[in-house]
């Protein structure tokens, strides 16, 4: 039953949402020759009627998640009767088929919410925007119907041959007869032991979100382009919506690198892996977006650069989408290979082409001209010019590494070349120290013309303060010159969004009476775009500390202890107090559970348990290798329970990892996320009056089309 | 006040030859960060290209005795020797076929087919990947040595089967077979 409600409502859906494709075109050639706007509105209503019929396609899936139809193949491949619910329910995005199903929740979900909020104040936009939006929402839904059907189910041919007995179809074929319900939920395989963690549960939510909510300023700018209002309105209504998209891009990414150095034991956060650069791919252009718009609002300038970094954005969303679930790429974290490959890549292809083709015919027809000129090199905007190429450029390098290589070296000579994680490690840091040194001057330099002394004169004091944090480190004995050259590097910008905060702070404070937070706040509050964006260049400055400090100066050691035996590293020392072996936990996994205790200079600080887990029920990979971790500011204690001896328990050995300054890269994460939030809060909250007045427009029917015709009479 | 920065500059355009000047200065800082791009990019490809090639490919030209490649193999279980105290790890991989769209079957036939064409992989300083089992498909970059043992510096495990493709053979059968065979 749950099949086949989800199968149905996906179909429909599906129909919905050509349907939208259909009416929106439609309702845009009748809007030009004079008519009635009955169709944009229908078109309207199509969008948010696809929504819910995929909402409850997805609710039946995860309806058979919970109540254990495992005659339903993906719940019987992804979930097993020992597992606990909340990863039952998370299995939803735990492989291909839901996965698939999930993303294109999401798509529809915020081109519906895109309708709903922007249908007044970016009325013109609408019919092409959703054209666009919902193509791409039915080309996903056509990818779950057609391609990888989660609501396929298990059935048997009685009267066929042994080997064509067991078929796998979403409707009941002809004479089969379902599988014993018994059979089938004592050999379902369960969740990949590796992606039950809570980062695991959250992780790919948060990055699809990122994924998929770039798609409206995707359809926002084809609009644009599509319908000729390439005035900057397509930019005011897409800079929320990509703010939201990357907020949940940068979420995804550092709850990734979270999972893996919780679960992946290896003591890194990232590996240069081909499915982890994917998802920075559209976070490097998504941030030169964000970045280079403020250019078209402010100067008029940009226009066709901006198109470009928009629909790149997108683009790389889809590329990205292709490589890692097409099998395209050999990574940790690839889907098997897949039927999808093909049609994503074709998908892909039209996508971009299309989009570059349009651009080239706006700008040939002169419709994309900046309105002016490029002031001088030290201006903002040339600053802001250059810190878009580095991120292209990064961009650019990045791709070359995880996919152009090997693509190229597979067509072209008819051998795969690939390029390893060293490729990355020193093809970034020099544009990345472009991209900080660009992160401290831009802020400080004016619009239009900006003369050196100037510029040098506010740089003074950021470079002071940042020789002065400089000679902590050098006090704290940090005297590797590479090392100190990137945290000069990266503290200057850091400083820089500080000061420019504090004197934000100063100047509030000379004007009126008033406590200091509430001149910060109001400071926030009026400029939240200004001062969320320099919390978040403050975030950037954490987080680089935090890599500089974690990747230069890890430590690592390892040792088999006996009982009571310590080993030492860096000041410290751990101690093997027992072994726990074989506790069982509710889902069923065997912990082996090693006790430990850590001191520092004879002084006991924590007592850790590094623990290897082993899944019975689960076939092929069912170890995993739990690191216990003390944390602090300063740095990580990281131990690994290697191998114990299994019979008197008596002796263990231990990998250890000292990271120094790790942790700066999760609050530096944080100071982002708040500073994201920041620089999108002003415009969510609408005056109480405006509010009222469309909720008493959406009242009555029609609203816009009467609105429309009232405006042309 | 700090917002005079943000101001849109009032001043009138300044003369059209200084505005050439200015872009000019524009264009080497963006011709300066394409040098850098090319740059890196050519010197990391150079340093860092590593040829994927297959088992048998590797073991029929010398040519790549010493060189560092990556190749993918299936692990054989039954060789997998772990040294926890030193960190070492040695295994058997069999070479399978590449092409296949049934990747389990592939990594099934290779072990269990004495002949498929095999290496010895030598891996040091890593403690032994949860991944690393029986038929899973092992992703490995290092350079084979003259005496015919790989000396791998960097192994990716996949387990394709278990969790995405498996058809459930034992589960989908009728409930007279389960009669039959208990």
């Amino acid at each position: 039953m749950l099949a086949e409600i989800g199968v149905f409502t996906t179909a429909f859906a599906l129909l919905t949402a050509l349907y939208a494709v259909g009416a929106a075109l439609w309702g845009e050639r009748r809007a030009h020759a004079g008519g009635r706007e009955a169709f944009t509105v229908s078109a309207r209503n199509a969008v948010i009627l696809t929504f819910l019929l995929l909402l409850a396609g997805s609710g039946s899936l995860l309806a058979a998640l919970y109540t254990e139809e495992y005659q339903i193949a993906y719940v019987w491949s992804v979930t097993n009767p020992q597992m606990p619910m909340f990863y039952r329910l998370t299995a939803l995005w735990g492989s291909q088929a839901g996965s698939l199903l999930f993303w294109t929740l999401l798509m529809s979900a915020f081109s519906a919410a895109a309708v709903t909020l922007n249908w007044r104040s970016h009325r013109r936009l609408m019919p092409y925007a959703i054209i666009y939006m919902m193509a791409a929402v039915a080309f996903f839904a056509a990818l779950v119907l057609f391609v990888e059907n989660p609501f396929d189910r298990w059935w048997i041919l009685p009267d066929a041959s042994a080997d064509l007995q067991v078929v796998k179809a979403a409707l009941i074929p002809a004479g089969a007869e379902a599988p014993s319900a018994a059979r089938l939920a004592e050999t379902a395989s369960g969740l990949n032991p590796m992606l039950r963690h809570f980062g695991m549960a959250i992780h790919p939510p948060m990055l699809y979100l990122g994924f998929v909510g770039f798609v409206i300023p995707f359809a926002f700018a084809m609009s644009a382009l599509a319908s000729g209002d390439l005035s900057s309105s397509w930019i005011k209504a897409s800079r929320r919506w990509a703010l939201i998209a990357w907020l949940f891009l940068s979420l995804g990414l550092i709850l990734g690198g979270r999972w893996a150095y919780d679960v992946l034991g290896w003591g890194g956060y990232w590996g240069w892996d081909p499915v982890e650069n994917a998802a920075f791919l559209p976070w490097l252009v998504g941030t030169a977006f964000l970045h280079s718009i403020m250019i078209q609002e402010k100067r008029g300038m940009l226009k066709t650069w901006n198109m470009f970094l928009v629909i790149f954005t997108f683009s790389a969303v889809i590329f990205g989408t292709f490589a890692t679930r097409s099998g395209l790429v050999d990574s940790v974290h690839s889907f098997a290979r897949s039927e999808i490959g093909f049609p994503m890549f074709g998908f892909w292809f039209l996508l971009t082409l299309s989009a570059v083709a349009l651009i080239l015919w706006r700008r040939s027809r002169g419709e994309l001209r900046d309105e002016r000129h490029f002031g001088g090199i030290l201006s903002r905007e040339s600053l802001f010019v250059l810190n878009n190429f580095v991120f292209v450029a990064l961009t650019i390098a990045i791709f070359w590494g995880s996919f152009g290589a090997p693509i190229i070296s597979e067509l072209v000579m008819n051998t795969n070349i690939t390029l390893g994680a060293e490729y990355f490690k020193s093809v970034t840091p020099p544009l990345f120290i472009l991209m900080y040194i660009l992160m401290g001057v831009a802020p400080l330099s004016a619009w239009g013309v900006a003369s050196m002394p100037r510029l040098g004169r506010a740089l003074l004091l950021p470079v002071l303060l940042t020789l002065a944090t400089l000679a902590l480190f050098v006090a704290d004995g940090t005297t590797h010159l590479g090392a100190l050259f990137g945290y000069g590097i990266v503290l200057l910008a850091g400083w820089v969004a500080l000061i420019e905060t504090v004197r934000g702070v100063l100047a509030r404070q000379k004007a009126h009476r008033e406590p200091v937070y509430v001149s910060l706040l109001s400071l926030f509050a009026r400029n939240p775009r200004r001062y969320g964006g320099y919390l978040i260049h403050l975030g950037i400055t954490v987080i680089g500390i935090g890599v500089i400090g974690s990747t230069l100066f890890q430590q690592e050691t390892q040792q088999t202890l006996s009982v009571g035996e310590s080993l030492s590293i860096d000041g410290y020392s751990l101690r093997f107090d027992e072994l726990l072996a074989g506790q069982i936990s509710d889902d069923g996994r065997l912990m082996d559970i090693a006790l430990v205790t850590v001191l520092r200079d004879g002084v006991e600080i924590a007592r850790l348990r590094p623990r290897r887990d082993f899944f019975p029920q689960t076939e092929g990979m069912n170890t995993m290798t739990i690191a216990g971790a003390h944390s602090t500011l300063e740095n990580d204690f990281y131990v690994l329970l290697v191998e114990w001896e299994p019979i008197n328990q008596n002796s263990a050995t231990f990998k250890v990892y000292i990271n120094p300054l790790i942790n700066l890269v999760w609050w530096g994460s944080i100071l982002l996320i708040f500073g994201t939030l920041a620089a999108g809060w002003k415009h969510e909250v609408l005056p109480a009056r405006l509010r009222q007045e469309m909720r008493a427009e959406e009242g009555a029917a029609a609203p816009t089309g009467r609105l429309a015709r009232k405006g042309a009479q | 006040m700090t917002d005079i920065a943000w101001e849109k500059s009032r001043q009138p355009a300044a003369p059209s030859r200084r505005i050439n000047a200015e872009r000019l200065k524009l264009y080497a800082g963006l011709v300066l960060i394409a040098a850098v791009l090319v740059f890196v990019i050519v010197n990391g490809t150079v340093n860092n290209a590593r040829y994927f090639i297959s088992i048998s490919t590797l073991l029929e030209d010398p040519t790549y005795i010493g060189k560092t490649v990556r190749v993918s193999g299936a692990v054989v279980g039954s060789s997998i020797a772990y040294d926890a105290e030193n960190l070492i790890i040695d295994f058997t991989v069999a070479d399978f076929d590449e092409s296949t769209t049934d990747l389990v079957s592939a990594l099934h036939e290779a072990v269990v087919n004495p002949n498929s064409a095999r290496i010895q992989v030598h891996v040091e300083n890593m403690v032994k990947p949860d991944l690393l089992i029986d038929e899973a498909q092992a992703i490995m970059t290092g350079t084979l040595d003259a005496d015919g043992t790989f000396y791998a510096t960097e192994v990716l495990l996949k387990c394709p089967s278990r969790y995405e493709e498996a058809v459930p053979e034992q589960a989908v059968v009728s409930d007279e077979f389960n009669a039959a065979h208990p």
